[in-house]
């Protein structure tokens, strides 16, 4: 069984609540047997003066001064439950009922030094009702013998004041154990408060919001974080080298396999085996590529577009076209910025290419998706030929350089991301190519 | 017309280079991207051709060190990477055209004659100048409608003043348009070039304009 919490929060709230009711338990029981023997040292003493007092009552030779115990009946007379007796060679004097007290020394983990003293000794017992007392005893040597002092009060005269005093003292205690835990949370959630925003850093780096966390941290985290950014940076190295590698790869066999290709042309048999080559690259490569890519990234749609769009500007400058770019500029899609490039780039390039005077691209949001729409004022593509367009593998080396170039490529690429290109009609006639991408928080 | 070309492989660059001389322009060859870059930030040239992946200091990286320095030579950006991201990152560094390896040595051409005569602000490609006209995309000069030949030396300076017609060529700038840059440049070659493309096209078609240069005027 698990003792600790799981949270630092838990556990260091639960060492110091812990902490605190034991100190506070202390504290208690140290002020409680402190003020317990302030009230019974003054019942002694007021018992022992009584004593002093019956004690005068008695002459050497024993005898008992009974005008005298008279004289002072006002005093011995403590109210109910006080009780006194002189045993000496003459009889017993005392209050009427105290031959129904029953005393004895109190037990030996009494209080100490006492029993040693030549002085009064203390007496615990009980009346005949069972009301228990606390008696002082002094035994005085007289000629004719021995005489036995004893006075006894209530034990409830010494439990009342403490009972009375005990309960505004758990209260004041309690009221101290709420303040230390009130202030060990103020203390947690400010101490520990670097912790929750070094950890909203970290989510931030999987969300690609950012690529490392600030090593501006309070010194027992610095440590931590620039080990954070160091992970970062090596996760970030393994994501470039396996998509590298990857494009590295690609490019190193398509040359080859493309010129093996022509040089079969007229071999149908082997012709085959080649084309199998090439399709199992492809699709090797394809299964790389979507290991490798980064879907917890951010990138600008609207900067992307424009960029993009000077590109394919550039590239058909004989073309002469208007561009109408009404993204919105807070949307940012969860797909990494060359991948965007290259489908926007594809789907622009064909959209340049076919376009009479217009390309219009739009962006909507909606949910956790954000559709592209890019459209032309061109010839559009008939919708028997739509599907075939825009399946995934149909490479352009394959369909040649008609309308739709390229636009098998940003189906495979969209597919990598979760996302779908649907290919519509414009009112009028031009083409209308919408991808769904994954939206960036 | 002067070309710079930025190429680090061992074969294709001499290979291009001596293709684009074939077709008459001068050549500077860097193969990496630190002598590249400081050419282009020193010379002055028509046109550079420019790749992307260099030894030393990558193409973009050159590219923007040149647009930094207000250099705006047109520049042709040669890539072996297909795709988008190469093209978009080269066109926001400031890149004018764009060839993707391997290359068609009559494309590169092609491109390079269009991208000069572009940015020299000619929205055609035929230049007329009087009975002179000059087809920028095959680089071919006629006279009155018949092909003239030209020498390497001469078709540099005589395009060199056709795209600048009616306006003065300095004399340093021609001379550092015509020669390539570990040329010895004897300092009255051009007045020998100049003297032979007026035998060929007749003397009162370029003006010498005294202390200053060369002008090409078609008025007549």
């Amino acid at each position: 069984m698990r003792l600790a919490p799981r949270s630092l929060h838990g556990r260091m709230l639960l060492v110091s609540a812990v902490a605190t009711v034991v100190a506070l338990v202390l504290a208690g029981s140290v002020v409680a047997g402190l003020l317990g023997r302030f009230v019974v040292e003054g019942l002694d003493r007021r018992l022992d003066a009584e004593l002093t007092l019956l004690a005068s009552a008695v002459d050497g030779e024993g005898r008992i001064d009974r005008a005298r115990l008279a004289e002072h009946a006002s005093v011995l007379d403590g109210g109910p439950g006080w009780r006194w007796r002189i045993a000496g060679p003459d009889g017993n004097v005392g209050s009427a009922d105290f031959s129904a007290l029953d005393v004895g020394p109190p037990p030996p983990h009494g209080r100490g030094p006492d029993r040693f003293n030549k002085g009064p000794r203390p007496m615990e017992g009980a009346s005949e009702q069972g009301v228990p007392v606390h008696a002082r005893q002094v035994s005085l040597e007289t000629r004719r013998g021995g005489v036995t002092i004893t006075a006894a009060a209530p034990r409830d005269v010494v439990r009342r004041p403490i009972r009375g005093a005990v309960v505004p003292l758990l209260a004041a205690l309690a009221g101290i154990a709420a303040l230390l835990t009130a202030a060990m949370l103020v203390q947690l959630r400010i101490g520990l408060r670097p912790l929750r925003r070094l950890q909203e850093q970290v989510a931030a780096i999987r969300d690609g919001r950012a690529s490392r966390v600030d090593e501006d941290q309070p010194t027992e985290l610095q440590p931590l974080a620039a080990e954070l950014n160091a992970l970062a940076a090596d996760t970030r190295a393994a994501l470039s080298a396996a998509r590298g590698s990857a494009a590295n790869m690609s490019h190193a066999l398509k040359t080859p396999v493309a010129t093996l290709a022509i040089a079969l042309r007229d071999q149908p048999g082997p012709a085959e085996q080649v084309a199998r080559i090439h399709r199992t690259i492809r699709h090797h490569l394809a299964r790389a590529r979507a290991d490798a890519v980064n879907r917890r990234t951010a990138t600008p749609l609207c900067a992307t577009v424009t960029d993009v769009m000077a590109a394919v500007t550039a590239i058909h400058r004989d073309r002469h076209f208007q561009v109408a770019n009404e993204v919105a500029d807070d949307l940012s899609v969860a797909i990494d910025a060359q991948d965007l490039e290259e489908l926007l780039g594809n789907v622009l390039d064909n959209a340049a290419r076919f376009a009479e005077a217009r390309i219009a691209i739009v962006a909507v949001r909606e949910g956790r998706r954000v559709i592209v729409t890019v459209s032309d004022d061109g010839p559009g593509i008939p919708p028997s030929e739509r599907g075939r367009v825009a399946q995934p593998g149909m490479r352009l080396d394959e369909q040649g350089q008609g309308h739709g170039f390229g636009l098998s490529i940003v189906a495979e690429l969209v597919a990598l991301y979760g996302g779908s290109l649907m290919l519509g009609e414009v009112a009028g006639g031009g083409l209308a190519v919408s991808l769904t991408l994954p939206a960036a928080d | 017309m002067r070309i710079l070309l930025v190429e680090d492989d061992r074969d294709l660059g001499p290979t291009l280079a001596a293709a684009l001389r074939a077709e008459n322009f001068a050549v500077d060859l860097a193969a990496n991207g630190i002598d590249g870059g400081h050419l282009g930030e020193t010379e002055a040239y028509d046109a550079a051709v420019l790749d992307l992946g260099l030894p030393g200091r990558d193409g973009i990286g050159v590219l923007q060190g040149w647009r930094a320095a207000g250099r705006n030579v047109p520049v042709l950006v040669l890539t072996a990477r297909e795709g988008w991201s190469d093209k978009v990152a080269g066109f926001k560094a400031g890149a004018d055209d764009f060839l993707l390896k391997p290359v068609r040595i009559e494309e590169l051409v092609m491109r390079l004659r269009a991208l000069i005569r572009r940015s020299a602000g000619h929205g055609q490609p035929r230049l007329d100048c009087g009975p002179l006209s000059f087809d920028t995309q095959t680089g071919s000069f006629e006279l009155d409608g018949l092909p003239i030949r030209l020498t390497a030396f001469e078709w540099r300076v005589l395009s060199q003043l056709m795209l600048r017609k009616e306006a003065v060529v300095e004399r340093l700038d021609l001379l550092e348009r015509v020669y390539e840059g570990d040329a010895d440049v004897d300092s009255n070659s051009l007045e020998v070039i100049v003297g032979r493309l007026r035998k060929k096209i007749g003397a009162s078609l370029i003006e010498t304009v005294r202390g200053r240069g060369y002008r090409l005027t078609c008025g007549g």
